[in-house]
């Protein structure tokens, strides 16, 4: 009986989620087939009829899937750098008061600063070149794993601690065994916030300066007035997005599978 | 109870001898070393001597530095007010209703893996480089952050509690105003500050693409011109207002929501 009620309550979803999107891309269609808008904008079948294109042919100088591993290369190596780095200091300030005291108003200085703004002195201290754009993405990936490996080091629960003392732990074995693990589902929250900065990052770097990835692409259909490649951009930078965060969650599923409450 | 106090005064001791230490070691390097040439990475007295020198005079990039600060807070302020008003109740509704759920939700997963600076190129095309576009931007980023939050707020509310209130007769209203959302102002908060951090991005993003004043065009201009000094100026300059945002946020969080969680 119960099950009957779920999956007739997936159908109704289901339904409605299909009704609400088909009327938005008919909306789209008709106001730009059939209205002035049209003029401005390009309908979803265009948009689509173009993304395909792309994939075969070339948009600038490569395929749509080139510049999606361009901008995807930038990404992975300044975001595992920086994450890196991020988790070993976190779990530092937040184990170790002297660490914290010693780095903690260092990075509060820094962290209010979005990455972005950063671009212009990156450019000027790296060239326009790739280290640049990794350097950003480092940035941005750095500063969220750091916030959040902290907060998941100060919240040990200070009683398994005790118990392990008891037992005879020093604190090299505490650290390892019992704060880095119990720290890694705020770690995890933290990766998921820095890749998505990090993704929003490497676009706005390629778009001030670049001449590949997808936030090339974006802001050459702006210089172009090319609406067409602006959007077909904009689909794919949504679609990687999406994927990125997918497989973070799914990573994290398998990491933190201990732990009930991490969803 | 003493020993703690002095423990404190301790760590606090060291937190100002580093940074301290910092800015002694960036003089030492550049003023005294010459390890850098000013041109590329300035030292600490310059960086302090162009901001007080870019508090007077408007070369070389058009404008005092209060003028571009006061252009770059009026359309954030614009554009996250809108996101926040439109998307706190949009969350909230989503959360309770399941039918504006099933409609909206699967046009809200559409666009919340695009990134909101993805969306410069084509609004700036569709409405030139003024206001609309950059608090257009604003909004689409501030107005996802906050109905995520929202949602999750409103989603944790504790189902005993609204059977409490269901056996004392409450109306679905009342329900909604006095239990829901109640428990949801932590999270309603935490989108809020989310929001405002990506929404000062964003600007900062929209600004360095195409803009005529604003913290973000005069650190571009900056670089154009190979002026760092300009540039640390600027990026100190958006980050003290970023950090003087969020405590005042964090302020009315703790008026607002008192006790309840606001850390």
């Amino acid at each position: 009986m119960i099950k009957k009620k779920n999956i007739s309550d997936k159908t109704i979803n289901v339904a409605c989620a299909c009704i609400s999107i088909g009327a938005f891309l008919f909306l789209w269609y008709w106001g730009t087939a059939f209205t002035k808008l049209g003029m401005l904008i390009p309908g979803p079948v265009e948009v689509l009829e173009t993304v395909t294109a792309g994939f075969f042919g070339k948009v600038g100088r490569h395929s749509i899937l080139v510049h999606v591993g361009y901008s995807m290369i930038r990404v992975m190596i300044g975001f595992i750098v920086g994450s890196v780095f991020g988790i070993v200091l976190g779990l530092l300030m937040g184990w170790y008061r002297i660490a914290e005291a010693i780095f903690n108003p260092l990075f509060r200085i820094i962290r209010p600063i979005p990455p972005i703004a950063w671009i212009p002195i990156s450019i000027i201290w790296f060239g326009l070149g790739e280290n640049a754009k990794i350097f950003l993405i480092f940035l941005a990936s750095f500063s969220n794993t750091t916030l959040n490996s902290m907060a998941g080091a100060k919240n040990v629960d200070r009683e398994v601690v005790n118990a392990a003392k008891m037992l005879g732990a020093n604190e090299r074995q505490i650290f390892t065994t019992i704060v880095l693990p119990a720290s890694v589902p705020s770690i995890f929250a933290g990766l998921q916030v820095a890749i998505s900065s990090s993704w929003a990052t490497v676009l706005a770097a390629e778009m001030v300066r670049s001449s590949e990835g997808l936030g090339w692409m974006i802001v050459a259909g702006m210089n172009n007035n090319d609406m067409l490649q602006i959007l077909s951009g904009i689909v794919m930078i949504g679609v990687v997005g999406f994927i990125l965060a997918i497989i973070m969650r799914k990573a994290e599923d398998i990491l933190c599978r201990w732990n009930k409450s991490g969803n | 109870m003493d020993m703690k106090k002095q423990k404190n005064v301790f760590y606090l001791c060291i937190s100002v001898i580093s940074v301290a230490a910092v800015i002694a070691l960036w003089y030492f390097l550049i003023n005294v070393m010459h390890l850098k040439s000013e041109t590329v990475f300035p030292g600490p007295l310059k960086v302090f001597y162009t901001f007080l020198q870019k508090l007077q005079t408007k070369a070389p990039d058009g404008a005092t530095l209060q003028a571009h600060l006061w252009a770059s807070i009026k359309v954030a302020v614009l554009g996250y007010g809108l996101g926040a008003l439109v998307g706190v109740p949009l969350g909230i509704a989503m959360a309770w209703n399941k039918w504006v759920d099933r409609f909206v939700r699967p046009l809200f997963d559409l666009i919340r893996p695009i990134p909101g600076l993805a969306w410069i190129p084509m609004f700036i095309l569709l409405f030139g480089i003024g206001i609309t576009s950059k608090a257009l931007v604003i909004f689409l980023g501030s107005l996802i952050a906050c109905v995520v939050n929202s949602y999750t707020g409103i989603r944790q509310t504790k189902e005993t509690h609204l059977w409490v209130g269901d056996v004392f007769g409450a109306t679905s209203g009342q329900k909604l105003f006095r239990i829901a959302i109640p428990t949801a102002l932590p999270m309603i908060f935490t989108g809020l500050r989310v929001a405002l951090g990506t929404a000062w991005t964003a600007l900062v993003a929209a600004e360095l693409l195409a803009s005529t004043k604003g913290l973000g065009y005069m650190i571009q201009q900056a670089r154009a011109i190979s002026r760092p000094d300009i540039i640390i100026v600027g990026m100190l300059a958006i980050g003290a207002v970023g950090a003087v945002f969020d405590a005042v946020l964090h302020l009315v969080e703790i008026k607002v929501a008192k006790g309840m969680n606001a850390k």
